[in-house]
């Protein structure tokens, strides 16, 4: 396994696969719903067709369309073992080396997968697995995470967010009784609004008035940029110039200029690198990542700072802009959880058993024995418009593109398999 | 229930179960038109040969027959094999590389080593 490689399959094990072990008995809460677009994908299959939803976690697409044979397949045990119990067919693989036979497949989901794939060779080799099992005239539909949300865009691409088990809820809303704060959260979240990157159309105005009604010191969402580990690896067109990649670049370079006449094995080497590597993504807790988010973030506080109202004008010290940057970015329910606002809205406030959102900025959500908001960031590389559509257009020649579309904050594309004629 | 017989017939290089050490027969309804339109895409001798390992052949053809559509006796055995046995614990064979791949709670784990990979 190359350096590169190995370092992905870590920072995945760390940061996809065992938070979702750790996440899985939550993941059952009635909470978490199909979209209706895949429902309708499943249901437009023959019956007797046979589809497999790769990434299927607890199952939740499996019991659609009860005319046809579906298979689910995971990586993350707990949540297999759930789909089991409910009667689905399921294994335990990976999404790189699917068990199954070529065109053996009418059918293929994969919602909200790719995206947890920390480089884009890995992401292209999924999507071609996938489409080594699919029959010619078998079409796949993949949702990933886009980057650019309604009303907002995510300022990079490859991020870290962390589980909350109890995301905020609009029509239970609580004050927090802390003006201060909920300024200096106002002010920083105005700063992660791009309006001018308001150019994505949302297919669904009940979310538009989810978010107007959500205000930013309500939620716990925070995440922490990163840089993907395919730029890491590039060290021609590496553009940042932050303290942190400064200090990367000397010691892989350092590293490397060992290897090349010391005796360090390609193992000591690599393992040293990679050790390096995982503290800068995984460690979210140390310097290097706060300082990268107080970097991109003041930066653009400053330059829009004409941009913030005035009755945000008290919170201009430093230190607490940066501390409610550290600890609450944004306000915006992540794309998985789109679905829990419409049925919190149906079902109406005071929804029995709902816990408090929590004090703003507490990072150890370990109340009540759930796992710590720190020990549970899942890696996340969100696409931006177009790029899943490129990326199958110019790497998956088996694939062709049928149509693509926006579905609450997540990228879709449905695409056929067809016959490669090789001359 | 669905079977897991079902899913030797997908996995790669025919694979088939070596062993099962528990077994598990449910009742589930049947649906000609279903089991029907499965047949064609299963590797038929994949599955003959794993129903075999598992003492299950009861009378399922090495070939399939033809007209299987309309013979209703054919598509009894069939259903039964594929839809209401399952292996709760045994394992898996790769008749390649011998590799054998657990199958527990249910569940086979097909994951790989980060040697094999």
């Amino acid at each position: 396994m190359t350096v590169m490689e190995e370092a992905a399959t870590r920072l995945e094990r760390e940061h996809v696969h065992s938070v979702y072990e750790k996440i899985a008995p939550y993941f059952n809460d009635s909470r978490y719903k199909a979209w209706p677009k895949v429902r309708q994908f499943l249901l437009e299959h023959e019956p007797g067709s046979i589809i497999a939803d790769v990434g299927c976690g607890n199952g939740k697409y499996l019991h659609i369309n009860g005319s046809v044979f579906k298979l689910g397949c995971d990586v993350c045990r707990p949540l297999v073992d759930s789909a089991w119990s409910q009667g689905h067919e399921v294994q335990l693989c990976d999404s790189l080396r699917l068990p199954y036979r070529d065109s053996c497949f009418d059918g293929v989901l994969s919602i909200a997968v790719i995206h947890h794939l920390s480089t884009k060779e890995r992401r292209i080799r999924a999507i071609k697995e996938m489409a080594r099992t699919l029959r010619v005239g078998g079409r796949i539909m993949i949702y990933v995470w886009a980057m650019e949300q309604t009303r907002r865009k995510f300022q990079k691409q490859d991020i870290f967010v962390p589980w909350n088990p109890n995301p905020p809820s609009p029509t239970l809303g609580r004050e927090q009784p802390t003006p201060r704060r909920r300024g200096a959260v106002q002010s920083m979240s105005e700063c992660l609004y791009s309006d001018k990157n308001r150019k994505v159309k949302s297919t669904s105005s009940m979310l538009e008035k989810e978010e107007m009604t959500c205000s930013p010191h309500q939620s716990h969402r925070l995440w922490f940029f990163s840089r993907s580990l395919d730029s890491v690896f590039d060290f021609g067109s590496l553009t940042i110039s932050r303290s942190t990649s400064r200090e990367l670049i000397s010691t892989v370079s350092s590293r490397l200029g060992e290897a090349e006449g010391g005796k360090v094995g390609r193992r000591g080497r690599g393992a040293g690198l990679i050790e390096q590597l995982s503290s800068l993504f995984s460690g979210f807790s140390r310097n290097n990542s706060e300082e990268d988010v107080f970097d991109s973030v003041t930066d653009l506080a400053r330059s829009q700072r004409d941009h913030v109202n005035d009755n945000h004008s008290n919170s201009t010290e430093k230190t607490s802009v940066s501390t409610a940057l550290v600890q609450e970015c944004g306000s915006v329910a992540l794309p998985d959880l789109v679905s829990s606002y419409q049925k919190e809205r149906t079902e109406g406030p005071g929804r029995p058993g709902e816990k408090d959102a929590g004090p703003p900025g507490d990072l150890k959500q370990d109340s009540e024995g759930e796992p710590a908001a720190a020990s549970c960031l899942r890696y996340y590389h969100v696409f931006r418009e177009g790029e899943l559509v490129e990326l199958i257009e110019s790497h998956v020649e088996e694939l062709h593109v049928l149509y693509s579309y926006f579905d609450h904050a997540n990228w879709c594309v449905v695409a056929e398999k067809v016959q490669v004629w090789n001359i | 229930m669905f079977c897991i017989l079902r899913v030797y017939a997908f996995f790669s290089s025919g694979l088939c179960g070596s062993q099962a050490t528990e077994v598990r027969v449910s009742e589930v309804e049947f649906n000609p038109n279903f089991v029907s339109r499965m047949i064609p895409t299963l590797d038929w001798s994949a599955l003959v040969q794993a129903a075999d390992g598992l003492g299950l052949l009861q009378g399922l053809p090495a070939e399939l027959v033809t007209d299987y559509e309309k013979n209703e006796d054919f598509l009894r055995k069939v259903h039964r094999v594929l839809l209401e046995v399952e292996v709760l614990e045994g394992c898996l064979q790769c008749p390649e590389s011998g590799r054998e791949f657990p199958i527990s709670r249910g569940v086979p784990n097909m994951l790989l080593n980060e040697d094999e990979a």
